[in-house]
């Protein structure tokens, strides 16, 4: 009995010590604050860069230490975690946030804007936002009410990657197909002479590249708060798609991964995906690979919406937030910025990073597949977000179409006419 | 006082027993804990509309019911999670059963080798697993599709498949399950006295006969523990490669009673659905355990 007593209360003095370790957890033990950072980048994209990029904040600063937390799933997976984390009452303090999710984040969950934070603590840096970025990209991170929620910090777009060593066996043009009409071409081709597929179009939780596609051909996402994506000129498209899927079977239809992979490994000519996957595609790919500016419609301008994601500070007190800020101005030096794009291919936000010399200079030169996306950067237009509560569930609907459609079980107008309906009964409840 | 006493009472406690209650108390709370309040709660949540954040729930009675039953797709992931059961029930009971049959009585090498070669699966997470599998499947480029590009087959493009998806989802779960229930059952014919195998062998019994007539009979309390086992994995288990591979897709083919719960509650924030759905889902496996006691046990065979 004495040793199950003894036992007992050795329990409960563990249970106790956890306990009081864990309130602990703002501060470390040499008195930095300690916040958490979280971010959507995988080892392949980009991770290795925010660890990197961490751990020289941690080392040089004498106040802060950050720990930088991946979330899976991309943005929608992140921002299901912080709903999670907020509603058990702890936020972290830097948020990567997708553009897509940038009405959602600043309806329903609590931040502060980046200014309001330097304007309070950092009077030094009070001209910074405005001096270091473009006007147009810093509205990027605007809300629907014209609040700056964050700072833009990934910004990419869709690019074309093609395969040279496939295009010239099939005997096309090595420079790869410059309007939609002429990617269905090419896959044709390619299927023909050499039996591979021709075109993966991305696959992952979201319907960014969608939105590229049917917006470059004249239809628009959102209107006045309204979906408005099955207009003639949205079918058109999104049958463009469908049609190469099903009738040609020239375009591969599958996973992001395993999509990516197959272009990688040589089974698939081109692939359209984004410029953050660069890196990956240009470390691995065993052949003569090249990016493209995202295919136009014959006759009209691309409309490429900014994908990636800005910073929003979500530290729910001052001196977390204070830290915040001191983590993101060292992440938008040039320096890390650029490290995070040689390191993710996203392009740089701020105005100064391309052409510094201890920016990417030299880098720029040397990679020419980073210059597709730098080129197209003024066709650049903000990610459709559907406002209001009803925001994922009108992003889910829109993915499970794509399994339809895909899938052949209902046809591009049917299926978009019915589900732009059902979107906008979810947004007027 | 006399309440107490009264509990006392139709407790029978009394000092030769008062320890016995004393050492089940951490138990107890541990399932109040972490069983009985989550359930209690899952009931409250059930009978209102919230997203999870917002402060205020708005309470709808059996509204949430209702539209759960009358959705269609309700019933689409019933078919789905009954194939799962029924898929998981072929490869992760009845083969591991003939499998150990043949290992343990019928194999005279390599049975240590076998042993441990099959079990061996059980110790990697499922999650590595199913990102292996979603590589080594891949329809277009995985090394697989290459072997059988060489003989001129194909790989279905299973991910995007209705059907096909379920099937291979099934695989990788048995990765994982396979083993342990092999081990399960091993035991369980081993344990079987050799004698009486002997004999019929001596009798010229063939090894059909052997398995139907003494092995199954006498190994049926393990048999009939894997199968339940195998019922109730078949549901928890599989939702890690859904979750890692498909997410439910394509359109929800792959989605099964227990990860379409996670979805409504962690993917669109609907938790009044996601309630709903698993109260609906116990309710289910509450009948099944009511046939299984009412039919089933009374014809199984405890050695003691």
């Amino acid at each position: 009995m004495k040793r199950f007593l003894q036992t007992i209360c050795f329990i409960a003095l563990m249970l106790f010590l956890v306990a009081c370790n864990s309130e602990a957890a703002g501060t470390t033990e040499d008195g930095k604050t300690k916040i958490e950072y979280w971010h959507v980048n995988a080892e392949t994209q980009g991770g290795q860069t925010v660890k990197q990029l961490v751990e020289d904040f941690n080392a040089q600063s004498e106040t802060v230490e950050v720990v930088a937390k991946y979330n899976p799933d991309m943005y929608k997976g992140l921002m299901q975690n912080l709903q999670a984390e907020a509603a058990a009452g702890n936020a972290p303090a830097v948020v990567q946030v997708g553009w897509s999710f940038l009405n959602y984040f600043s309806d329903n969950f609590s931040y502060v804007s980046p200014q309001t934070v330097i304007e309070q603590h950092f009077p030094e840096d009070e001209t910074f936002l405005q001096d270091k970025f473009l006007p147009n990209v810093l509205d990027l991170a605007k809300n629907s009410d014209g609040e700056q929620v964050g700072i833009p910090y990934s910004l990419s777009s869709p690019v074309l990657y093609i395969n040279r060593d496939i295009l010239r066996e099939a005997g096309l043009d090595e420079n790869g197909p410059q309007t939609w009409e002429e990617v269905k071409e090419f896959s044709k081709v390619i299927k023909e002479e050499t039996g591979k597929y021709g075109f993966y179009f991305q696959e992952p939780a979201d319907n960014w590249a969608t939105q590229a596609l049917l917006e470059s051909n004249g239809a628009q996402f959102i209107t006045d708060g309204k979906a408005t994506f099955a207009s003639e000129e949205g079918i058109e498209a999104y049958e463009l798609l469908a049609d190469m899927v099903l009738e040609d079977e020239t375009a591969l239809h599958i996973g992001w991964d395993q999509g990516v992979q197959s272009f990688i490994d040589g089974s698939v000519a081109m692939a359209y995906t984004t410029i953050a996957q660069r890196s990956n595609i240009q470390d691995n790919a065993q052949f003569d690979v090249a990016a493209v500016k995202s295919p136009a419609w014959e006759g009209k301008d691309v409309k490429l919406p900014a994908g990636g994601a800005m910073l929003t500070i979500t530290a729910p007190n001052e001196k977390e937030q204070k830290a915040a800020w001191e983590f993101m101005r060292y992440l938008y030096s040039i320096e890390s910025m650029a490290e995070w794009t040689k390191g993710t291919g996203y392009v740089p936000p701020r105005n100064d990073v391309a052409d510094a010399e201890n920016g990417l200079k030299t880098y720029l030169e040397e990679n020419e597949m980073m210059t597709a996306a730098v080129e197209q950067m003024d066709g650049v237009v903000p990610w459709a977000s559907f406002p209001g509560d009803a925001g994922l569930e009108a992003e889910q609907l829109l993915l499970d179409l794509r399994d339809q459609i895909l899938g052949g079980s209902i046809s591009v107008e049917e299926g978009l006419t019915s589900i732009e309906d059902k979107i906008n009964e979810l947004l007027n409840d | 006082m006399s309440a107490l006493a009264a509990v006392r009472k139709t407790l029978h406690l009394n000092r030769e027993n008062a320890i016995g209650y004393g050492l089940l108390i951490p138990s107890i709370i541990i399932f109040a804990v972490f069983t009985f309040w989550p359930f209690l709660y899952t009931v409250y949540l059930s009978f209102f509309d919230w997203n999870m954040i917002s402060p205020e729930k708005e309470f709808v009675g059996i509204r949430n019911y209702m539209e759960v039953l009358g959705d269609p797709r309700t019933y689409q992931i019933f078919g789905n999670t009954f194939l799962y059961i029924v898929i998981l029930l072929a490869i992760n009971c009845v083969v591991p059963y003939i499998f150990a049959f043949v290992i343990d009585i019928v194999l005279k090498r390599w049975n240590g080798f076998y042993k441990s070669a099959l079990f061996l699966p059980a110790f990697i997470s499922l999650v590595v697993g199913s990102i292996l599998f979603t590589w080594i499947l891949n329809p277009v480029s995985g090394p697989l599709a290459i072997v059988f590009g060489w003989i001129g087959l194909e790989i279905p493009n299973w991910t995007k498949s209705e059907g096909w998806v379920i099937l291979v989802l099934s695989l990788i779960t048995s990765w994982k399950v396979f083993g342990y229930n092999f081990i399960l059952l091993y035991a369980s014919i081993n344990g079987i006295s050799r004698e009486i195998i002997e004999s019929a062998r001596l009798d010229n019994v063939p090894l059909w006969r052997i398995f139907f007539q003494i092995i199954l009979p006498m190994s049926s309390a393990t048999g009939i523990y894997v199968f339940i086992l195998t019922i109730v994995q078949s549901l928890q288990y599989v939702f890690t490669p859904v979750k890692v591979v498909t997410q439910g897709g394509p359109d929800y083919a792959s989605s099964n009673l227990i990860y379409h719960a996670y979805h409504e509650a962690f993917v669109v924030y609907r938790t009044g659905h996601s309630a709903t759905l698993s109260i609906i889902t116990m309710a289910l496996f509450l009948i099944l355990l009511f046939l299984y006691f009412k039919f089933v046990d009374r014809g199984i065979y405890y050695e003691n």
